[in-house]
């Protein structure tokens, strides 16, 4: 048992960021369901809420590995727009064309199209950047630029449909509540599988494997929260399938950042690129990598965006790019590189919709709404400096 | 109290959670005096610097700091408040601007007004005094980027007595300077003395006390073990007071028996891969072999490390000349294909090149060598903990668990962590450029045993070494280098301090 309590706390000291974050969330929750008499917890909001932040959320968890290798990019708000508008032309005036009436066909092309076109878009950038050498922040923003162009181009500044059935169904669509059901059970099964696993693994080399109360405490917590969030979204639609979709590139993405050696060598190289290079860490092929896993997270985001909107406008993706380097700030990502978790870049995600959600249940105009999401980021990193600092 | 001390620590104690950094600490420094402060790494030195300094300020710690007669009450974090006390500090990492010229950092945050902003002809012409009237040769209007570092530390003297210190300390201050350049630092620090200001001078160099400090302290786990006058002491004296053991000889004498040659490098020649045009090593030849240890001895811009990072792969474009390796020549583009060719490099200044301060002692010795415990894009975490802690125990690294982050760990362990990774690597060819520079004796004493270890059992190595003790007592035989050229290698009966100065010296 003092096992465990020592356990708790070492791992509180080690995450105390991630806590004092997720803290943080819960104390703007409580604030906003007080100031809208509860109904900022309803099951509708909460609804709603996280399906808000999901478009932002992809272009994180890409934004993550981007910045802890040092660098940045600012062109991906206006890449998944472009994705989106790319996305949307197809719908609207290409697939008609060619292969009518064939919905589960064109919503396939569509999302590979989209997924392909983010690709190619940063494979491109990548290789500027870190194989020519030009610094990441003058590529991104040219290409921010070109793409504002290029969709504008698209659009010829009208707005496309993308509204399919089908293909609207990736942003907002719900499972239905059964179905949710299983989706959690399944999950719940996995996380214990790979507990069991992973506890084997560590008998097998010799080692110690953390006390079963503990392991059994994480696995509890973690199927509540998984049972309490299916509970309270089934109330309303059922489980977002956008929402899904996010959990689940979010728990890839982080275990390439934390089990493979491309997110090893992006950390390395963040936190000390020549001693990255004189391990033999290939830098410019580490750090291309990354940006084409960027792409990849733009093109989804881009292919989530039309489906979520419904149309391809001239605005898409406008600003974007800024709300994922502040989630992913937010989420204790370094600036400066070589620090940041995917997970942290989700909550700060999550911060930052319920943030704007919560001002616009309390009808603030959309300039204070700025006024205050400012304020609240630079607190909030202020609050970090100062928690490492005093630690 | 006696106006000979002008400062006077009494019965300082500090502690950190877990640890107690500075035990009922008491040192008297007198007034014009050059006190040395010596100690193993993790022995005080920093934290007793730290309190000087104000990064504890006063009420963090226990006991009484007197300074010229009144009680030294420093707050938090008031840097400025220290040297507006007259205490200087030296730092072992230069910091000066390197974009900025030497007057501008002399009087960097200072700078004297005019109504409307700087007055420049004071400022250059109030730098130029201070340089006279100490002695240091270097012009007011460089820029220091383009110094060398032992200009670059004049600056920094200059910078501190510009403040009027009283009290200049000195952190490991000829760890990055040549022979030639720690004479020059000698004189001016007399000269320092004949003007009245008194020096803390700490260092690892033994060497160093001798010839300038009037009394020593030796600090130990904390505690103060002794002060005396420097004329009372002997080398053997000071080292067993440092490591409260004795030990018998610096240089652990192995039993290396070098085998077949290894490595070959006829005629080299390369240039600046930024400046095709500039030639950094102007013709290097040597051979190594098997079981061998390699002295590369010279002067700091002689060419040495230029020479072992180009040979890694990672430095200079090779315009003439050739490697040969077990006798096939070969052509090393990076520092990926050296590995797998066994050649690995321990390199110069570990916090720079050497370790990601950031990451666990783990993930740093694991870097170089993840694919010994990657299948399929995953790394396997069990296989990789078992491997480096077999290699954090074989190089006794001391740490509480090979989870804290470097950046937590003293000189030599830190060291020990880059070796460890290329240890890791299982190169054939080991080298070592300066794997000793700034850590303790004790540390320093195990790495040369390591160095044996490895000999021994058949890895060749190439040891760079900026201390000519630590060359001659290491090497078995002795390549000098100096202007980018090896001028010869030495074998054991030529080992000599002035033989190999004048080699270095020699153009």
């Amino acid at each position: 048992m003092s096992e465990t309590i020592t356990y708790l706390k070492q791992q509180v000291r080690k995450n105390i960021q991630t806590y004092a974050i997720i803290l943080a969330m819960i104390v703007i929750w409580i604030l906003f369901s007080f100031l809208t008499e509860g109904r900022y917890i309803g099951a509708q909001n909460i609804s709603n809420l996280f399906r808000q932040m999901v478009i932002t959320s992809f272009l994180a968890i890409g934004m993550v590995l981007v910045m802890v290798t040092g660098n940045i990019d600012l062109s991906v708000g206006k890449l998944a727009g472009f994705v989106s508008v790319v996305v949307a032309q197809f719908q609207a005036n290409i697939w008609f064309h060619y292969i009518p009436n064939r919905e589960l066909l064109t919503t396939v092309f569509s999302v590979l199209i989209g997924i392909a076109v983010g690709t190619i878009f940063e494979v491109l950038q990548g290789y500027l950047i870190s194989y020519l050498h030009i610094p990441a922040f003058i590529v991104t923003l040219g290409g921010q630029w070109a793409l504002n162009g290029g969709i504008m181009i698209i659009t010829e500044g009208k707005t496309i449909p993308a509204n399919q059935p089908l293909f609207s169904v990736i942003a907002q669509g719900y499972l239905s509540p059964n179905i949710g059901w299983v989706f959690a059970g399944v999950v719940i099964l996995f996380m214990v599988f790979s507990t069991l696993q992973g506890r084997r693994n560590k008998i097998k080399y010799g080692f110690k494997p953390l006390p079963m109360l503990i392991e059994v405490l994480r696995l509890i917590a973690l199927a509540a929260l998984i049972v309490i969030y299916v509970a309270i979204v089934n109330n309303y639609n059922g489980v977002q399938i956008p929402v899904m979709l996010l959990a689940i590139t979010a728990v890839i993405m982080s275990y390439v950042s934390t089990n493979t050696p491309v997110g090893r060598y992006a950390y390395a190289i963040g936190g000390n690129r020549e001693a990255a290079r004189l391990s033999g860490v290939n830098i410019s092929k580490n750090v291309f990598n990354i940006f084409v896993l960027m792409g990849l997270m733009s093109g989804i985001s881009g292919v989530v965006l039309a489906s979520y909107v419904g149309y391809g406008t001239i605005a898409a993706g406008q600003g974007y790019e800024l709300d994922a380097i502040a989630s992913t700030v937010l989420g204790g990502t370094s600036t400066l590189g070589g620090i940041g978790t995917i997970f942290g870049a989700i909550i700060g995600s999550l911060i930052i919709a319920s943030l704007t959600s919560g001002l616009q249940m309390m009808n603030v105009p959309a300039a204070w709404q700025y006024v205050l999401k400012g304020i609240v980021l630079v607190v909030a990193v202020y609050a970090d400096v100062y928690l490492k600092k005093n630690r | 109290m006696s106006n000979d001390f002008i400062l006077d620590i009494r019965n300082v104690t500090k502690r950190f959670p877990g640890v107690v950094a500075l035990d009922d600490v008491s040192i008297k420094i007198k007034r014009g005096e050059i006190h040395g402060i010596c100690g193993e790494n993790g022995a005080g030195k920093s934290t007793l610097m730290m309190i000087l300094k104000g990064v504890h300020p006063w009420g963090s710690y226990e006991g009484q700091i007197f300074y010229d007669d009144h009680e030294l009450k420093l707050e938090d974090r008031s840097i400025r408040q220290a040297s507006e006390e007259g205490i200087a500090i030296v730092y072992q990492e230069l910091t000066l601007v390197p974009n900025m010229t030497v007057g501008e950092n002399v009087f960097l945050g200072r700078e004297p007004r005019t109504k409307t902003g700087i007055n420049w002809n004071k400022l250059y012409s109030d730098t130029q005094k201070i340089l006279d009237k100490y002695h240091l040769d270097i012009d007011a209007n460089a820029l220091v980027k383009n110094l060398g570092v032992g200009k670059m530390q004049m600056t920094e003297i200059a910078k501190a007595l510009s403040e009027n210190a009283k009290i200049l300390i000195l952190d490991e201050p000829t760890s990055a300077l040549s022979e030639e350049e720690i004479v020059h630092l000698m004189e001016i620090l007399k000269t320092l003395k004949s003007h009245g200001v008194t020096c803390i001078y700490i260092t690892h160099k033994l060497s160093e006390l001798f010839r300038i400090t009037d009394t020593v302290t030796v600090l130990r786990d904390g505690r103060v073990i002794t002060t005396q006058p420097i004329d009372k002491l002997t080398e053997d004296a000071l080292i067993s007071h440092m490591v409260g053991r004795k030990i018998k000889e610096r240089f652990p004498k192995g039993n290396r028996k070098p085998g077949k040659e290894i490595l070959r490098v006829e005629d080299l020649r390369a240039v600046d891969p930024d400046d095709n045009s500039r030639e950094v090593i102007k013709g290097a030849s040597f051979n190594l072999r098997e079981g061998e240890i390699l002295g590369i001895a010279g002067l700091m811009g002689s060419g040495r490390t230029e020479l072992v990072s180009t040979l890694f792969g990672e430095y200079g474009r090779i315009t003439s000349g050739k490697i040969y390796l077990d006798d096939q020549e070969v052509k090393i583009d990076s520092a990926n294909h050296s590995m797998r060719l066994g050649i690995s490099l321990v390199p110069e200044d570990r916090k720079k090149y050497g370790l990601v301060l950031i990451q666990d002692i783990q993930k740093n010795i694991s870097l170089a060598n993840l694919d010994k415990f990657s299948k399929w894009f995953k790394i396997d975490f069990n296989a990789e903990i078992k491997k480096t802690s077999e290699f954090a125990e074989k190089l006794e690294i001391k740490a509480p668990n090979l989870f804290v982050a470097c950046q937590t760990l003293s000189g030599g362990n830190q060291q020990k962590v880059v070796i460890a990774k290329w240890l890791m690597s299982e190169p054939r060819v080991l080298i070592m450029d300066d794997p000793t520079r700034g850590i303790d004796v004790g540390a320093k004493y195990e790495i040369y045993k390591l160095m044996n270890d490895l000999a021994e059992n058949g890895i060749a190595i190439i040891m760079i070494s900026s201390e000519l003790e630590e060359v001659i007592g290491m090497s078995d035989r002795i390549m000098v280098m100096s202007a980018g050229k090896s001028r010869g290698i030495l074998e054991p009966k030529d080992f000599d301090q002035e033989k190999i100065m004048a080699m270095a010296t020699g153009y």
